[in-house]
């Protein structure tokens, strides 16, 4: 008779397969970087590259001090995770800001937006979003003012000194806005305080085809991940080829952010423009790399389409009303709380479940 | 080709069918001492009837039925009762064993043979499955007679026999098809005589075309399926034949379905035809972990490490061994306890191979929503498990998981699922019980 042996025992099943958090987090940074390649030719290497290298260090570095004090395994912090939030919050700065301003943020998103909540897959909401939005609240000038045009780090704007968009736009703009906060957005949310005639002539201005080419191509003012439309949706085609992305909330998102800024992003009803709603401000970053998170987004298919059309609707409402002109990242963080609601009345029918009919 | 059947959901594990898939059945002999599991079946455990310094004759009752849903076992050899062992089983923690020393493994057949089994009446087929102690091979092990006992009111139209064989490495109910085709043919028809169906089928995953050969040859209607986990799943099976689905807390025969596993079919004609009961079935023994990786015809109660051995001995790191499949199976403490009726497979998994044993922290990825063949929120029933809210794990419908372990599998954080999910379920019926008593 052989001899007896003894194993492990554990819990089915005894396979995995060869998927890992890690190598999704990863997947996203890979998938972020074109986009700061498109930064750096845009805003350069002191405008677009030190914010993102300093808001990584201090995000992966406040990972750490928190899983220390906490007594967690901190190689953690190196997870991707830290990594991804840090990316994120340093491409919803202007270009150029202080150094300070992303180690602040992503030491913010870090510490309150995810840690105090338990850490990886326990937060609420988006952590880049909410460091964005702490730094909205406090530092509002540094934020919303001193928009570089894009190649004016080396001293090439020929063309872009108006940020992309036409000089008849800019000159309509109120003094304060068109000197520090030009941006596409601001330029439309301001022509709603002009005379009809002129807040016409600017939204076309901000339609017509070269400017809108000039959107697609990044060459605007705007924050400095957010520009390079063509690399972000190279990453998003990484990601989609990686089976990452679920291609529901990007597209529920983009696709209500182009229908309610048809119908309601103009003066009257429908008379906004879908194009222009989709191609200025962050809705392509935000759609595609910070409304996709997973830890705080539905895990339902249905949810996933309710979530993207409510941030949808939520942009359009607050670019078109709301105090600032962008709300691409305000309306994320209100969908992320609505998150386990929707998921609770989301639920799919169960293989065998018969609905009952009230 | 025509279009190939599957159901929603599901995953496509590495298959490790080659392994074994091509290693004919060898039948080995009965060991020295048998230790043959009173309680191989689902139901109530057989009580003994023989007791230490009984000479025992092969096929003869050892165990005898106790009560409607329960079988009677047989001692697979003629011999010398040893005594009676609570001993560590595969499918269960311990239970209770008849140990026999052998003395031969030959004798006329226990029953009267019936070749023309149309000469009978439904009932006394009915009866002769149940006298050879016949239950599912496939798994769960459920006694044969009562599934081929549908309650008044209940009418069966489709017999599907389940030859998807989805686990990865296991190769027994393929090597049964293709060396021992007849017997299943047989079988199929003699259950469908009983039940009185319109409709037979087997359904078979497009990974064994020698099988699906065979059985197309010999006339039977083969329903050609996706190579998916857990295509072998009696409900998802049903779905992608019939597109019926078994509600919710129902059975198959509730929709008009029996679907008995390709080794019950042929342990069925061997019961008819040749008055056999059941003590014998085919094991795969497969693995990185095991140096010659075949399919074996052994007698129940054959202990693990004896068919280790015919298959070479252990190879490598072998860290965790399995009673089945490597994604349903259930981890062996010890590789001494015997073979049931229901061991399918028995793998050896290497350091390598085996899942890790560390999760993570529960992203939301939804991988396991878009996996789950039963259409439920595993990541989220698992949380609230956790948590040990065991109410809203219910309102979830904890109690429809039938642990295929898809969800573990799919899980980037390796999170165990399965096993939050399970403490829910027992949670639940735990409380259902206390409220009702």
């Amino acid at each position: 008779m052989a001899e007896t042996r003894t194993f492990q025992v554990s819990m089915s099943p005894h396979f995995g397969s060869p998927h890992s958090t890690r190598r999704v987090m990863f997947d996203v940074v890979i998938a972020l970087l074109p986009a700061l390649l498109g930064a750096v030719w845009l805003f350069g290497l002191r405008g677009a590259l030190l914010p993102v290298v300093v808001g990584v260090a201090a995000a992966v570095a406040a990972e750490f001090v928190c899983l220390r004090l906490m007594k967690r395994d901190t190689s953690a912090a190196l997870d991707g995770s830290a990594i991804v939030t840090g990316i994120l919050l340093a491409y919803n700065l202007p270009p150029g800001v202080p150094w300070w301003l992303p180690v602040l943020g992503s030491a913010f998103a870090i510490v309150v937006g995810k840690q105090v909540f338990g850490g990886l897959g326990s937060n609420l909401v988006n952590p880049a979003l909410l460091g964005r939005a702490f730094l909205m609240a406090s530092f509002p000038v540094l934020m919303t003012a001193g928009w570089s045009a894009p190649f004016e780090w080396r001293n090439a704007a020929a063309g872009f000194e108006t940020h992309g968009m036409p000089a008849s736009v800019v000159s309509e703009m109120p003094v304060a806005d068109a000197v520090t906060g030009a941006t596409p957005l601001r330029a439309w949310k301001d022509s709603f305080g002009m005379e009809s005639h002129d807040g016409q002539a600017v939204r076309e201005g901000l339609t017509d085809p070269g400017t809108l080419m000039n959107l697609l191509t990044g060459r605007r003012g705007g924050c400095l991940g957010e520009t390079s439309i063509i690399l972000l949706l190279l990453g998003a085609l990484y990601l989609f080829v990686r089976k990452v992305l679920d291609w529901r909330i990007p597209f529920s998102y983009l696709g209500s952010v182009a229908l309610f800024g048809w119908i309601l992003g103009g003066p009257g009803f429908f008379d906004g423009s879908a194009v222009f709603s989709v191609l200025s401000g962050g809705v392509i970053l935000g759609g595609f790399f910070m409304a996709t998170d997973m830890v705080t987004t539905p895990v339902t298919h249905a949810g996933r389409l309710v979530f993207g059309l409510g941030a949808g609707l939520l942009t359009v409402v607050i670019r078109r009303w709301g105090g600032y002109p962008e709300g691409c990242s305000y309306s994320i963080l209100l969908m992320n709380l609505a998150t386990p609601l929707i998921d609770r009345f989301t639920k799919p029918r169960m293989f065998g479940e018969v609905r009952k009919h009230a | 080709m025509t279009k190939l059947r599957t159901f929603p959901g599901g995953v496509h594990p590495d298959e490790y069918k080659e392994l074994a898939g091509k290693a004919a059945i060898r039948r080995i002999k009965a060991p020295e001492t048998v230790r043959v599991a009173l309680c191989q079946h689902l139901g109530a455990p057989s009580k003994p009837v023989v007791a230490k310094g009984d000479k025992v004759v092969r096929g003869q009752e050892i165990g005898s039925q106790n009560g409607y849903v329960s079988l009677p076992t047989h001692s697979p050899v003629t011999g010398t009762v040893a005594g009676l062992e609570e001993m560590p089983l595969p499918h269960r923690r311990s239970g209770l064993a008849v140990v026999i020393e052998t003395d031969s493994e030959d004798g006329p057949p226990p029953f009267e043979p019936w070749p023309d089994f149309t000469s009978r009446t439904p009932a006394e087929i009915i009866e002769r499955i149940r006298l050879a102690g016949i239950c599912g091979m496939g798994g769960a092990s459920f006694p044969t007679h009562v599934k081929l006992s549908p309650p008044d009111g209940k009418r069966i139209d489709t017999l599907i026999l389940n030859g998807a064989e989805c686990e990865p490495y296991l190769t027994a109910d393929h090597r049964l098809m293709v060396e021992r085709t007849a017997d299943v043919v047989l079988g199929m028809k003699i259950m469908a005589f009983v039940l009185g169906v319109e409709r037979c089928a087997v359904g078979i995953e497009e990974n064994k075309p020698d099988a699906i050969a065979a059985l197309s040859g010999a006339g039977v209607d083969v329903e050609v399926l996706k190579v998916k986990y857990p295509q072998g799943s009696e409900k998802q099976l049903i779905k992608a034949i019939t597109g019926r689905e078994v509600p919710v807390g129902g059975l198959p025969l509730d929709i008009g379905v029996v679907v008995p596993n390709v080794g019950t079919a042929a342990a069925v004609a061997q019961a008819v035809r040749d008055g056999e009961p059941s003590i014998r079935r085919i094991v795969t023994v497969s693995g990185a972990g095991v140096r010659a990786p075949g399919n074996f015809d052994a007698a129940v109660g054959t202990p693990f490490h004896d068919l280790i051995a015919e298959a070479g001995g252990y190879a490598g790191d072998v860290c965790r061994l399995l009673s089945g499949g490597p994604m349903m199976g259930i981890a062996q403490f010890t590789d001494a306890v015997p073979v049931t009726k229901g061991t399918s497979g028995i793998v050896a998994l290497t350091t390598a191979e085996a899942r890790k044993l560390t999760e993570g922290p529960c992203i939301k990825c939804g991988r396991c929503v878009d996996a789950c063949p039963m259409k439920l929120l595993p990541c989220l029933i698992a949380a609230n498990a956790e948590k040990e809210k065991w109410d809203r794990a219910e309102e979830l419908g904890a109690l429809n998981c039938m642990a295929c372990g898809t969800c573990s599998f799919v899980c980037p954080s390796d999170r165990f699922l399965v096993h939050y999910i399970k403490r829910a379920q027992d949670a639940i019926r735990a409380a259902k019980r206390s409220k009702e008593a």
